[in-house]
């Protein structure tokens, strides 16, 4: 089907090479997995849109490979070229007589050089998110919280700037479908469209595959080169986990879930420690020695001494509550989308229960991936 | 009947009867000590008895904390069974049968008596609640 142009069509070029047909819909896949998890999904479903990111960047960089070696309508000085006729196209458009271009036309060149850009700089900030917000991917060794915060608003507006380019490019399709009659989409599919017009493609560079190749080697080679070394700097202010503390895990850990230092402040884990007898409702008095040595350790692993996304978040505590963790606002803010009825089940029992659904409540990383509320509680099925 | 299968069946006949008298050096030391503060508080101290222990560890109390007022509130009406802070997690059986390392550590004791007492009655508990507490849920 691709072999051949439409029969009775005398004037049709083979636009589109396959890597370029490829690129196109493994990119809109990738896409829209990464949109959807990011706009809509659940926390737990975070490497879902890491990984489509990485798909992302991965064809993005491939494209400007080709657009350096494939064939002639792929190559990326043809966007550049084309912007020179973009006053005279879009007055065109705005007379409803845009000229056929059988590549990218000058509105389209734009879009796609802006969609490149785009996509790179959502994906690069989306890796520092990963790294600083969640201490996860290769910059999770170099990366702070409150650089990785910054970048989750960058990614956020990007995301969104992407939603209305996406748009735009949509549109500018189905304007090219209806006011010249070509067809963009089978287009994208075989290759084949209409040629432009004359002179547009007086110079047809072939596809040079094997240099493309050997470049995108040499690139992955370079990659990889600076990703291994970071990936193996350990993550930035990620505590040892609290099972690490015999005594606090004996002690505290025998009336409800040893709760990480890092969970609190210093200043919180002193009142803790001040009222033990006035303690949620219980006397849960100490011996002056296990007092001091727990005293000391949450003294010294405190939220303040670690840069994890909980770390940073529940430094702020409730003014009147300022011992308890489900009084935060960041808790609250987290965990406002569960029902009461969630935290009353068996399985659960009550919110002081972090290990009910974060299986890594003990490491104090708190990953996204690693929630998993029980399924009934969700559906609202009777455990 | 050999020799060696004799002794197997006396062996089995002997299970039953170990399992069923629980006794353990460091709580009867530990009862010994208890019976002797209960002594000094009191000269007309005449033992500890389960049947006191028994009612006390079912009664309901007014002057701890509200959410707490009975030893029945975590541990349940049934010692044997296994029980549940209020923050969810499982305490082991009370009833030496099913724990039977329950009443031989002092220091346990003492913590836990202190806590509990203050928090259920809201006052330390005496010696001789205590060793009826212990006495009763012993012989569970």
């Amino acid at each position: 089907m691709s072999g051949q142009p439409p029969e009775g069509v005398p004037d049709w070029s083979k636009v589109w090479d396959l890597s370029t047909r490829l690129f196109h819909w493994l990119l809109v896949a990738a896409v829209f997995i990464s949109g959807t998890t990011g706009f809509f999904g659940q926390a737990s479903g975070l490497d879902w849109h890491v990984w489509s990111g990485y798909a992302i960047g991965a064809l993005v960089i491939w494209r400007l490979i080709w657009g350096m070696f494939g064939s002639e309508y792929a190559r990326t000085d043809r966007l550049f070229a084309a912007l020179r006729n973009l006053r005279a196209h879009i007055d065109g458009l705005l007379r409803l007589s845009p000229t056929h271009y059988a590549g990218h036309n000058p509105a389209g060149s734009l879009m796609i050089i802006g969609l490149i850009a785009v996509l790179l700089s959502i994906v690069v900030s989306g890796i520092v998110v990963l790294g600083g917000a969640e201490k996860q991917g290769v910059l999770a060794g170099v990366t702070s919280y409150t650089v990785g915060h910054l970048a989750k608003g960058v990614h956020q507006v990007l995301a969104y700037l992407l939603v209305v380019m996406i748009v735009g490019h949509l549109g500018g399709v189905i304007a090219e479908i209806v006011l010249l009659k070509v067809p963009l989409v089978r287009g994208m599919i075989t290759g084949w469209l209409p040629a432009g017009g004359e002179g547009e493609a007086a110079r047809v560079r072939k596809a040079r595959p094997v240099l493309a190749l050997i470049s995108a080697g040499l690139v992955a080679v370079g990659i990889g080169a600076l990703a291994l070394p970071l990936s193996a700097i350990p993550a930035l202010g990620v505590p040892a986990p609290v099972t690490a503390n015999a005594a606090f895990v004996k002690e505290c850990g025998s009336c409800h879930w040893p709760f990480h230092p890092n969970l609190l402040p210093r200043a919180s884990w002193k009142a803790v420690m001040g009222s033990l007898d006035q303690h949620f409702g219980e006397d849960a008095s100490l011996a002056e020695k296990p007092a001091a040595a727990i005293a000391a350790y949450l003294d010294a692993n405190a939220a303040e001494t670690a840069d994890t996304e909980a770390a940073n978040r529940l430094r702020e505590v409730s003014a009147a509550e300022p011992r308890r963790i489900t009084e935060t606002p960041f808790w609250q803010h987290m965990h406002h989308g569960l029902r009461p009825e969630t935290f009353k089940s068996p399985a659960v029992k009550t919110k002081s229960n972090c290990l009910a659904c974060h299986a890594d409540a003990a490491t104090g990383r708190f990953d996204d991936q690693m929630i998993d509320v029980p399924h009934q509680l969700l559906t609202g099925g009777t455990p | 009947m050999t020799r060696a299968s004799l002794m197997i069946v006396l062996a089995l006949i002997a299970i039953p009867t170990v399992a069923i008298a629980v006794a353990d050096p460091r709580r009867d030391a530990i009862l010994a000590d208890l019976s002797t503060e209960a002594m000094t508080v009191d000269s007309a101290f005449a033992g500890f008895d389960a049947v006191r222990g028994k009612t006390f560890w079912f009664a309901s109390q007014t002057g701890g904390k509200p959410d707490t007022p009975s030893c029945t509130t975590c541990h349940t009406k049934d010692p044997k069974a296994a029980g549940q802070t209020r923050a969810g997690k499982d305490i082991k059986p009370m009833a030496v049968s099913k724990t039977p390392d329950r009443f031989t550590d002092p220091e346990k004791i003492a913590k836990w008596f202190l806590r509990n007492c203050k928090t259920v009655l809201g006052r330390e508990c005496t010696a001789g609640e205590k060793g009826d507490v212990i006495t009763f849920l012993a012989n569970q």
